[in-house]
């Protein structure tokens, strides 16, 4: 695939340095106005938390004692006294180490090779798992099969010709950036840009694929303000480069399974700021669409922690969980090897293209308003007869599309049969315990959570005609297996599907009896469909 | 600059009046050709305001490309809810989107109590919206006698272009975020004032008056919270401020119809005769079968919708309210 003509990443190593130093000299301009000592002690305090709560690995020792050399030279520089003490080169050294952390690099060379490597890989142990791995002609599976990609790819691809896609996932697993990654190549998309996590950078292969692959380094447990202007400048910057980006706008993995009801809006904001500086310059290809994408998967690797860290207390200001099962290679290996050797599938939906206010783009690219109008952006961000950015209204507007991408993450949802199997079992079980609470209510014995199979047929049939109103409405989709009218046949795939990765039976039904082993595992995948008011 | 005033009724004219004196130009949009004639030669909207003459630079028309035509700076909505959404879909093509958007109707749509700012958002292609509400009997404020109203909206943008064009010497407009509590407060006040009118149709009392205002105030915060309102809004201008001119005005329509009730008029003839429509008597029906599913407690509500709907008469809905288990803690 010829990539370079039309990536900017492709020769990012040339306009790297100087895409680093506009950063930096933009972040100065923006904390210009505040006193350069709160800025570095305030930076200087949550600094030393997270050195002192974060204990180096092997390979991150290196990034962790130049983290503290850094910072104890803040440290001295505010104590002693302004007049001995350069501060300003203090805040330079800073804010240079930050923009060098998290600016990205690409490499062609190794893209294409990850490209070629990627598929390989996947084919080779999916025929490996694979029980069709006899058929006669020598017939393969290949990954593309296990992945339903539906929705306006089409207009996807035509647009990331006409200007610069954010593409804004719903976020379930760590899977889901690599899958990500890989569908953009097989939609013939050149690489995009990606905020990952800091700790997926601590494995020095997957660092070194990562860091040359497009993606910068997002590290959520740096809260100080200067970093998070320089993280901001970097995204603005690189969209305005015409970058393609990924943002997962949820911020994290969706701890209860359920679809982002909040999203983010700071980096969302570069997207914005980009468009604005994109118009005010005149560039060829001003627009930054904003393409909503949803994933949904019948098991999800880490459902067991997300779930118990929703549930848990603590979870509110635990965002990160750094060990969770998802980078345990032998995990992520079962995961791919249960998922090929099942005919079980992941869906993946483009939904329909936004502008950066979130109205719909036709496929030319012209935001298309209430009532079939044109709508000019220019017009949109000019303010007294000025096209400029004004602080107080773009907040409203990125408020704006933030709700409009929670409404359209559910519009764009795919149902699958085993998300309705555990809405229904879940919600059948509420309703035989009336007076317990949730927590209560998860926490019923096993011989509690049991529910006659012809009582949950009955009650799966509302719950299924009330989803296909809804499809019908283009509230969500609902999946290929949900298009029959047969409840039995969904009910069965539902629970084969469900029960597929875990250790434990999510749903099991034998006898005329349905039951799970597993309370938190059936409300987590049950969460999938909260919030259509079924 | 030029701003389009949409809707010349009785609100809509003095208002393009106010801001005929801060612009260079207004443009009213009215329906019917010989009123746009007649607004034009004599300066006078003679149906609603005979004794107000208009500025130089308004002019009416009734065509809507040249009403649009030019660069427009603002927009100010003063049609009726009940032709809200219509007259959005067929006006939708006219907007630009750099348009300041404030919309100066009290009520909410039919069926689905959307609010008239929901409303627009959702048919026209301009975002910067506002509401304006408050105290503002038409003819008090057409005669300059000193008034004050808000403009609410998220954009800090409309409430400073909103104060730009309606401030005057005697017209004091205030800035809110809160569009949800000013938009509430301006339709749930129409429900107090049918039952402000049937009360003085009875010839009650100061003690009675304030009974009713006070609790209905209480009615109205409750239903709005559940909304997404602030209950401070109701405190203010648009809240209280409304609720009091509006009770007290026998000019009022929803007034009006409260009083005709309580003389043992039927509501029909009572609307016929208002020859506009009284917004407070559709409000009523929706807010009270919202508040019932929602169970928000509204007996005030409950008790102006069994006047209007289920042929109660005035003395057996007061007595039923009195009769009430008594409330513990006021608040």
């Amino acid at each position: 695939m010829n990539i370079s003509s039309h990536s900017p990443l492709t020769q990012f190593e040339s306009i790297r340095a100087p895409i680093l130093s506009d950063v930096v000299s933009q972040t100065k301009k923006d904390i210009s106005e505040s006193s350069l000592e709160l800025l570095l002690s305030e930076a200087l305090y949550s600094e030393r938390f997270r050195l002192k709560r974060n204990r180096p690995g092997f390979f991150t020792q290196k990034r962790y004692k130049n983290d503290k050399k850094i910072w104890s030279q803040v440290q001295t520089g505010l104590i002693l006294s302004a007049s001995s003490v350069d501060r300003q080169g203090l805040l330079d050294q800073v804010l240079n180490h930050y923009a060098e952390e998290i600016g990205g690099h690409f490499d062609p060379t190794i893209y294409k090779v990850a490209t070629y490597m990627v598929p390989w890989f996947f084919n080779w142990i999916l025929n490996a798992a694979s029980v069709q791995r006899f058929l006669p002609w020598g017939m393969t599976e290949s990954l593309q099969s296990k992945l339903h990609i539906l929705g306006e790819i089409k207009a996807l691809q035509k647009l990331s010709k006409k200007g610069t896609i954010l593409l804004v996932p719903t976020h379930q697993s760590n899977i889901d950036s690599v899958l990500i990654g890989y569908v953009i190549y097989l939609m013939s998309l050149p690489p995009f840009a990606y905020g990952a996590g800091l700790n997926l950078f601590s494995n020095p292969l997957l660092s070194f694929f990562m860091s040359r692959l497009g993606s910068y380094t997002v590290d959520r447990q740096k809260t100080n303000l200067i970093y998070k202007h320089i993280l901001k400048n970097y995204s603005t910057r690189i969209l305005e480069e015409g970058v393609h980006s990924i943002f997962f706008p949820g911020g994290g993995r969706s701890r209860s399974g359920a679809i982002e009801t909040k999203l983010k809006l700071g980096l969302l904001g570069t997207g914005l700021q980009a468009q604005i500086t994109n118009l005010q310059k005149k560039k060829p290809n001003p627009h930054i669409y904003v393409v909503p994408m949803v994933t949904s998967y019948h098991f999800v690797l880490e459902a067991s922690s997300l779930i118990e860290d929703y549930l848990a207390e603590s979870g509110k200001h635990r965002f990160i969980i750094t060990d969770d099962e998802s980078w345990q290679s032998l995990k992520v290996i079962s995961f791919f090897w249960k998922l090929f050797s099942s005919q079980s599938t992941i869906t993946m939906r483009v939904g329909k293209p936004l502008d950066i206010f979130g109205n719909f783009v036709d496929e030319e690219g012209h935001s298309i308003g209430p009532n079939q109008t044109s709508i000019d952006p220019v017009k949109w961000l000019t303010t007294r007869g000025v096209l400029q950015s004004e602080p107080q209204r773009d907040q409203e507007y990125v408020r704006e599309l933030g709700l409009k991408l929670v409404e359209r993450f559910h519009c764009e949802n795919t149902v699958l049969s085993s998300h309705l199997v555990a809405f229904v079992l879940f919600e059948t079980l509420r309703k035989q315990y009336p007076d317990l609470d949730l927590y209560r209510l998860l926490r019923i014995t096993l011989s509690q959570r049991s529910v006659p199979l012809d009582k949950f047929l009955k009650n799966a049939e509302i719950y299924f005609q009330k989803l296909v109103l809804a499809s019908e409405n283009r509230k969500l989709y609902l999946s290929s297996e949900l298009q029959t009218s047969q409840v039995q046949s969904w009910v069965d795939d539902g629970i084969k599907n469900l029960g597929l990765l875990h250790d434990v039976a999510v749903v099991r039904a034998q006898e005329g009896v349905i039951w799970t082993e597993d309370m938190n595992l059936l409300y987590y995948y049950r969460n999938r469909l909260s919030r259509y008011g079924l | 600059m030029k701003v389009v005033v949409l809707g010349g009724g009785s609100w809509g004219t003095v208002l393009a009046h106010l801001v005929s004196q801060n612009v260079e130009e207004v443009r009213i949009w009215v329906t019917k050709e010989d009123q746009a004639r007649a607004i034009n030669s004599t300066r006078v909207n003679s149906r609603y305001h005979p004794e107000l003459l208009l500025n130089h630079n308004t002019h009416a028309y009734c065509s809507l490309e040249k009403i649009f035509e030019g660069s427009v700076a603002g927009v100010i909505w003063a049609l009726p809810s009940s032709v809200c959404r219509e007259q959005a879909k067929v006006l939708a093509r006219y907007f630009k989107g750099d348009e300041i958007l404030i919309h100066a109707t009290k009520g909410v749509e039919e069926g689905s109590l959307k609010r008239v700012s929901e409303v627009l958002r959702e048919e026209i292609p301009c975002p910067r919206i506002g509401v304006l509400s408050g105290p503002n009997l038409a003819h008090e404020v057409a005669r300059a006698e000193p008034a004050a109203t808000v403009i609410a909206s998220y954009y800090q943008e409309v409430i400073d272009a909103g104060q730009s064009f309606l401030s005057t010497e005697k017209f004091r407009v205030y800035g809110a975020r809160d569009v949800v509590g000013v938009e509430w407060a301006g339709a749930l006040k129409n429900i107090l004032a049918i039952a402000a009118g049937a009360l003085d149709a009875m010839c009650l009392g100061w003690n009675s008056r304030a009974m009713l205002i006070t609790r209905g105030l209480a009615e109205m915060v409750r239903f709005g919270v559940k909304m997404g309102a602030e209950s401070s809004t109701f405190l203010g201008l648009a809240g209280v401020g409304d609720l009091l001119a509006t009770c007290s005005s026998p000019l009022s329509r929803n007034y009006r119809v409260g009083y005709g009730l309580a003389q043992g008029k039927k509501l029909q003839v009572i609307l016929g005769e208002l020859k506009s429509t009284a917004e407070g008597v559709k409000t009523t029906k929706h807010v009270w079968e919202f508040a019932r599913t929602q169970e928000i407690y509204m007996p005030i509500t409950e008790g102006v919708y069994s006047l209007l709907y289920q042929g109660h008469a005035v003395g057996e809905v007061l007595s039923a309210l009195m009769r009430k288990p008594p409330i513990k803690v006021e608040i």
